[in-house]
């Protein structure tokens, strides 16, 4: 299997993953951050989520490990863009026709997907890091920007900072297999990306309002508290718990498709 | 020894069959041609063939190996499917590179495929900057990392130019006389003509042909062009010819065309002789693998129908 992580990481070491993906990583951070400074620094009960984000109150910003609140605040817009670049990557191949090629290179399909699987995770772990770096470097900016206290924040750095690396990568990994799922399923970025995108912005908001017993179960939420730490709803060993059994099941649903499926592009 | 076994290999996507009940069995070493008109089925035999798409029903060995684990022979099977296709942001050694990683080839492979296709030099360049031909080049590379043993091409010749395709035959005949089976799907005919020992015609994905090359050619009528020394005895010369039991047709002015084998040549000028007539020459003419593949699947897509115009175009010049 290393040698298809190996093959794949050559593969996807091209300016548009690399350059796109971080670039929306870093822009998502700087806005994130300069929002959370006007809007949180103006009110002491915490501003109204949106859909894809949720911001903190100013206390937990001002906290220890406020510094990365940025990070657990956006993880929804990073994870729409995780599943995207997953997707475009894994349904790239169909409408190449590249997969002809790497199946009949490497025909044992669970060890060629997982390969992908694995080449994508390294490339999440390194914009994780992107993320982490860009918000090391922000949000002090827009602290200082709205006057905001953040004396406290150079306490226990490096447990925070590590925390909150391993709980966005997690997050993102999570939302990246989804993307892998749907890519293999429907052969096609654009309508995984749509499924996507409609599924956070839309469905899950419209599903957790009618139905509020699943409310602390659905992937967004479910991995929205896992990027934050846990919440008061969704305990942090229950979003890892679940986070681990979506990552499971979109796996599953990914190596049966691929598995099963001709190759017929 | 055979290369490829099928027995009863069937496909159907829906309700459309796209492979019926295809039995054949390919010789190991020489060149194989698998010629057929547009869905005919022999993308979907190559699909099948590299474990891509599972039969419907039927089975096949590939190197005395079941297709139905492509696993046990892939590694020795090079293919080129359909177009070339590659990461286009990436250089000719990148792609190549990730291929090779993938079936866990040695670095050095990649320079050695790459000096055998010519494109040594240009390897650095992204994909996405290459002519078709350069594409095509770097599909029949790539087919050739593993060193295969077969080596399946879908249309290799396809956007190159002339003394490409003259590269490309040599290397095809190389590879065939080191020992390896190439099997060449192809709509130019008369390039599988050249360059093919084997032919496979498949037609609404049935086995219209399986064989030697040579066997086919056999086949046809061949016929014998002759003239009469004074142009005005021709006529005199078709009905003697005629009441002798000859078949003649009459090709263009002071021309007849007679149904014969280039053996009976002595006995045909004898005819003529007999009549008081005495041939100015006689000219020998076989059926080509065109004509042949036209009478034998009849199609009428686009491909044969300009593979006709340009088989009658040649015939009349």
């Amino acid at each position: 299997m290393i040698n298809a992580v190996r093959s794949e990481l050559l593969r996807t070491r091209r300016k548009g993953i690399v350059l796109g993906w971080s670039g929306l990583t870093v822009l998502f951070t700087v806005m994130i951050n300069m929002v959370m400074a006007q809007v949180v620094g103006s009110s002491s009960t915490g501003p109204t989520a949106g859909p894809g984000v949720s911001f903190p109150t100013l206390g937990q910003w001002q906290a220890a490990d406020g510094i990365t609140a940025g990070l657990s605040s956006a993880a929804g817009m990073y994870g729409v863009v995780a599943l995207s670049f997953w997707a475009i990557v894994t349904a790239g191949d169909y409408s190449s026709g590249l997969i002809r090629l790497t199946a009949s290179a490497q025909p044992d399909r669970v060890r060629l997907l997982l390969g992908k699987a694995g080449a994508l995770a390294l490339w999440t772990a390194a914009v994780t890091t992107v993320a982490l770096v860009a918000d090391l470097v922000i949000a002090p900016v827009a602290a200082q920007s709205a006057d905001i206290d953040v004396s406290a924040w150079g306490r226990d750095i490096v447990p925070t900072l590590a925390g909150a690396w391993f709980n966005l990568f997690a997050t993102l990994l999570v939302w990246g297999v989804i993307g892998l799922a749907l890519a293999l399923v429907t052969r096609s970025a654009a309508v995984s990306i749509s499924v996507g995108v409609g599924y956070v912005l839309v469905v899950e908001a419209v599903v957790t309002a009618a139905l509020d017993a699943i409310a602390d179960w659905t992937p967004g939420a479910t991995l929205g508290a896992l990027a934050r730490g846990g919440t008061a709803d969704i305990p942090y060993g229950t979003a890892l718990a679940l986070g681990a059994l979506y990552t499971l099941l979109g796996l599953g649903v990914a190596l049966t498709v691929f598995r099963r499926r001709d190759i017929t592009d | 020894m055979s290369v490829i076994r099928t027995a009863g290999l069937t496909r159907r996507f829906g309700g459309v069959t796209a492979l019926e009940d295809l039995t054949l069995e390919l010789p190991r070493a020489g060149v194989i041609g698998l010629v057929g008109p547009n869905g005919s089925g022999k993308s979907t035999l190559i699909r099948m063939l590299l474990g891509l798409i599972s039969p419907t029903s039927g089975t096949a060995e590939v190197l005395d190996e079941p297709i139905s684990a492509p696993g046990r022979y892939l590694d020795r099977v090079g293919a080129l499917v359909e177009n070339p296709a590659f990461v286009p942001g990436l250089s000719a050694r990148a792609n190549l590179m990730s291929l090779a990683r993938l079936r866990g080839l040695p670095p050095s492979r990649v320079d050695e495929v790459l000096r055998t296709v010519g494109l040594t030099g240009r390897d650095t360049e992204p994909v996405k900057r290459f002519s078709l031909g350069m594409k095509q080049r770097l599909g029949i590379a790539a087919a050739l990392l593993p060193d295969p043993e077969l080596l399946i091409l879908d249309e290799p010749t396809n956007g190159l130019d002339p003394s490409g395709i003259v590269e490309i035959r040599g290397l095809l005949a190389d590879l065939a006389r080191a020992g390896r089976t190439v099997i060449v799907s192809s709509h130019l005919l008369a390039e599988i003509e050249t360059v093919c020992d084997f032919l496979v015609v498949v037609r609404f994905g049935r086995l219209v042909y399986s064989g030697p090359v040579t066997d086919l050619l056999a086949r046809t009528g061949q016929r014998i062009e002759i003239a009469a020394e004074h142009p005005q005895d021709t006529s005199s010369l078709h009905a003697l010819l005629s009441a002798d039991g000859w078949q003649v047709e009459q090709v263009s002015e002071g021309r007849l065309s007679v149904a014969a084998d280039e053996r009976r040549g002595a006995e045909l000028n004898r005819s003529a002789a007999r009549g008081g007539i005495t041939l100015r020459s006689m000219t020998p003419v076989r059926g080509s693998l065109e004509e042949i593949f036209l009478e034998m699947t009849g199609s009428s897509d686009q491909d044969l129908t300009a593979a006709r115009a340009a088989a009658a175009e040649r015939k009349a010049s």
